[in-house]
C-alpha cells in the first residue's frame, strides 16, 4: 500500500535559549501525517506539544532554535525555507493554524468583513491573474466561507465586529479564514478548550466534516484524550519533549503500550466509579530545565528499573504500526498501571 | 434520608446593567441579567451535591450568593434552618466560620504578597484570635499543610513559587482551617493537568471522609461531577432543569438539554459516535430571556406550548425532577 505522506518530521530537535541557558523543548521528534488524516497530539502542559505545532508553521519565538532534524511538507524541507518564501507559498496558504482563544486572534477594532476580505485579497494576489481579487468578489467568497462553517445569516453577520460574536462563532470565523486558501494542513491548538461542551462538540464535528470534504489533514493538539478519541485517526502521546507512544487512536487508547499512557487513562474520573480513588501518578510533570536522565518518566513510573535511569528508551514498533518508547514494552506487552 | 444542611428556596440574583451616567442621560432603560432566576435545591449533610452547566448558566453566582458575596434579590438560603440572607453582620460572620468556599482561580484567590503560611493562618487569627508569634498557630498551619499533602516548609513560600496544583491545595488548606461543615468547591480542577486533577479529587474525598464535610461541587466537567457527587443538578440560564440522585439522573435522563449536554462530553474509547446529540445554536443571552421554556430555541422536541408556558418541575420519583412540559 502506498502511503501519501503530507507531512514528515524527522529527528526534530528544538532548544529554548533563555538567559544564557539552553533547554531542550523537543527531542528527536519523528512522525508522519497522511493526507486527509487527523493526527492528535496529547500530553500534559509543558510537554512540547504547542512548540511542535508552531515549528511546523514556522512561528516559533525567537528564543527557540532548531538544532537538528527536518520538517518535510509535500517533500520540501520547511526548516531550510526562508521566511519570505514561507509567507509566499506555505504559511496561510497551504498550512493554516487556529488557536485556543479566538478572541485574541481577531482584531477587535475591525469588522469581520474587513479582516476576512483582507486575507482573501492577499491570497488571491498569489493565485494568478485570472483570480478576481476585488472587494465585491472577496466579500462574496467570505460569506460563502462563513456559511460553510455554520454561521447563520452570514450576509448580515459579516458586517459585525468580533465582540458581537460569541466564542464559538469567533472560532468558526477563525476556521473560515484558515480555509480561505486551499489549505492542505490545518494545525489546531486546543481549538475547543475555551468553549462550552455543547459548542465544542459542534466545532469538533465541523472540523471533521471539513477535513473529509476538502481532504485536509489536521494536526490536532489537545490535552483532552476524550476529544482526541473522537476526532483523531492517529494519536501521539508526548512527555518532556519526547514522543512516548504513537499509533492508531483505538490501539493507543484501547491497549496502551507505555505505562505513562496507561496511567493517564486510569486517572480520568469518567472511567472510575464513585467512592473509588482515582489513580494519581506520584510526583510532578518535570520542567524542561530539570529533566531527569534516562527515561524522563522513570522517577514517577512504578515499573522503573535500573536501565530506565541510564538509557533514553528509543521509540520502537511494539506491534503493527504502534510505537512505544519504553524499554519494558517487549516484556510487558499491553500496559496497565494498577 | 439525611438532614438538610443547606436548603435554597427560590433564590434569585439579578444584575442590573446600564446604571451608568450615559444611559441615564439618554434615558435608556435598565437591562437585567437573570443570573440566578428561582433556584430550589437542598443539600444533605455529609453528601456531595454536584452543580453542572455551561458558562453563564449561573452556577458560580449561585455559589457566591450562598455566602452573600453577591446580594440576592429574593429567596432564602437556609443553613441549619437559619436564613443566611436575613442574618445580621454578626450572624454572617458566624455562618462563614462554618461554611467556606474554594475559588475557581487558584492563584487569584491567594494574596501574592503573603506567604502560604500567612494565608492559611489568616482565618485562625481572625476567628480563633491566635497571634502570629503563637507556637500553637505554627503547629496548626503545619498540620493543615500536611492534611493537603504539602510539606511544612511550604509555609514560607509565596504563591508564585507554587505550581497550579499546589496553589489549589493551599486554597483547600485555608478552607478547612476552621473545621467547617460545608464547602463550596467552584471548579476545583479547572486549569489543572489530568494527573494533578486526579490528586485534588482524591484529596477532597479523603478530607470529606475525615472531617465529615458536605460539598457543593460546581463544575462544567460532567465526568468529574458524575464521579464525585451523590446528587446532581443541571443548570441552564439561571434555572435548574433537572435534579436528582446522580445515579438516577444518569440512568434515566429526562430533560432534552441534560441529555444533549451529557452526550456532548467527549469520551475516551467511544470513537466517532453517530448517536451524538448536537444542539443547534448558542446559549441565549440571560438579558433577553425567551418567554416560555428557556431551552425552547435550541430544543429539537419543542412544541408550541413550550414557547408560551414556563415548564414546571415534574416529579419522576425518588427525588428526581425535571422541568419540561413534554414529560
Amino acid at each position: 500500500m502506498m502511503v501519501d505522506n503530507l507531512l514528515e518530521v524527522n529527528g526534530l530537535t528544538i532548544d529554548y535559549e533563555l538567559s544564557g541557558k539552553s533547554f531542550r523543548a523537543l527531542d528527536a521528534i519523528s512522525f508522519n501525517l497522511e493526507r486527509g488524516c487527523v493526527l492528535g497530539v496529547a500530553g500534559e502542559s509543558g510537554c512540547g506539544k504547542s512548540t511542535l505545532g508552531l515549528s511546523v508553521i514556522g512561528l516559533l519565538p525567537g528564543k527557540a532554535k532548531i538544532r537538528k532534524g527536518e520538517i518535510l511538507f509535500e517533500g520540501r524541507n520547511l526548516v531550510e525555507m526562508k521566511d519570505d518564501q514561507m509567507n509566499r507559498e506555505i504559511r496561510g496558504r497551504k498550512i493554516s493554524m487556529i488557536f485556543q482563544s479566538p478572541q485574541t486572534a481577531l482584531n477587535p477594532v475591525f469588522k469581520i468583513e474587513t479582516q476576512m476580505v483582507d486575507v482573501l485579497r492577499n491570497m488571491a494576489r498569489y493565485q494568478g491573474e485570472n483570480v478576481k481579487n476585488d472587494n465585491v468578489h472577496c466579500r462574496e467568497r467570505a460569506i460563502d466561507l462563513l456559511r460553510e462553517t455554520g454561521i447563520a445569516d452570514p450576509a448580515e453577520r459579516i458586517s459585525n465586529y468580533p465582540f458581537e460574536f460569541s466564542g464559538g462563532m469567533k472560532q468558526r470565523v477563525m476556521i473560515a479564514m484558515a480555509l480561505s486558501s486551499k489549505t492542505s494542513l490545518l494545525i489546531a491548538d486546543e481549538p475547543t478548550t475555551s468553549l462550552d461542551v455543547t459548542i465544542g462538540a459542534q466545532i469538533i464535528v465541523l472540523l471533521k466534516e471539513l477535513s473529509i470534504k476538502h481532504n485536509t489533514s489536521i494536526l490536532y493538539i489537545c490535552h483532552d484524550l476524550g476529544i482526541l478519541s473522537e476526532i483523531a485517526d492517529h494519536i501521539m502521546i508526548m512527555y518532556g519533549g519526547r514522543i512516548f507512544e504513537r499509533g492508531k487512536t483505538l490501539d493507543v487508547l484501547g491497549a496502551p503500550r507505555h505505562p505513562y499512557t496507561a496511567a493517564l487513562l486510569e486517572s480520568l474520573p469518567g472511567r472510575q466509579v464513585r467512592g473509588k480513588h482515582l489513580l494519581s501518578i506520584p510526583g510532578h510533570v518535570p520542567s524542561l530545565d530539570n529533566l531527569p536522565p534516562g527515561c524522563s518518566f522513570h522517577s514517577r513510573c512504578r515499573f522503573a528499573e535500573e536501565i530506565c535511569r541510564r538509557k533514553v528508551p528509543p521509540l520502537v514498533e511494539a506491534s503493527d504500526r504502534h510505537w512505544s518508547a519504553c524499554v519494558l514494552v517487549e516484556r510487558r506487552g499491553r500496559q496497565k498501571w494498577g | 434520608m439525611g438532614l438538610d444542611l443547606i436548603e435554597i428556596k427560590n433564590l434569585k440574583v439579578h444584575f442590573f446593567l446600564g446604571k451608568g451616567l450615559l444611559s441615564k442621560l439618554f434615558g435608556k432603560g435598565l437591562s437585567i441579567v437573570h443570573a440566578v432566576d428561582g433556584v430550589n435545591l437542598s443539600i444533605q449533610k455529609g453528601r456531595t451535591f454536584g452543580l453542572v452547566g455551561e458558562s453563564g448558566c449561573g452556577k458560580s453566582t449561585l455559589g457566591q450568593a450562598i455566602f452573600r458575596l453577591v446580594e440576592s434579590i429574593g429567596g432564602e438560603v437556609l443553613f441549619k434552618g437559619q436564613d443566611v440572607l436575613k442574618m445580621s453582620h454578626k450572624g454572617v460572620r458566624n455562618f462563614r466560620e462554618k461554611a467556606q468556599i474554594i475559588f475557581q482561580d487558584q492563584f487569584g484567590c491567594l494574596n501574592p504578597r503573603m506567604t502560604a503560611g500567612q494565608i492559611i493562618a489568616e482565618p485562625l487569627r481572625i476567628y480563633r484570635s491566635l497571634k502570629n508569634d503563637d507556637g500553637d498557630l505554627h503547629q496548626k498551619v503545619s498540620e493543615l499543610l500536611e492534611a493537603v499533602n504539602l510539606t511544612p516548609e511550604a509555609a514560607l513560600k509565596f504563591p508564585s513559587e507554587f505550581s497550579g496544583g499546589e496553589a489549589r491545595r493551599i486554597g483547600v488548606a485555608r478552607a478547612i482551617a476552621l473545621k467547617p461543615d460545608f464547602i463550596v468547591a467552584d471548579e476545583p480542577t479547572s486549569g489543572l493537568d489530568i494527573s494533578t486533577a486526579a490528586t485534588i479529587l482524591n484529596l477532597m474525598q479523603d478530607l470529606q471522609e475525615r472531617l465529615d464535610l458536605t460539598y457543593l461541587w460546581i463544575s462544567h466537567n460532567i465526568d468529574e461531577v458524575k464521579y464525585m457527587s451523590d446528587d446532581i443538578a443541571v443548570m441552564y440560564l439561571g434555572r435548574v432543569l433537572e435534579t436528582g440522585k446522580t445515579q438516577d439522573v444518569f440512568k434515566n435522563m429526562a430533560h432534552p438539554y441534560a441529555r444533549a449536554l451529557f452526550s456532548a462530553v467527549p469520551k475516551v474509547g467511544a470513537g466517532q459516535r453517530e448517536n451524538k446529540i448536537l444542539l443547534k445554536g448558542e446559549i441565549p443571552s440571560p438579558i433577553n430571556l425567551p418567554s416560555g421554556c428557556r431551552f425552547y430555541s435550541r430544543c429539537s422536541y419543542a412544541e408550541k406550548k413550550c414557547r408560551n408556558e414556563e415548564p414546571q418541575m415534574v416529579d419522576l420519583g425518588s427525588g428526581h425532577y425535571a422541568a419540561c412540559s413534554l414529560l
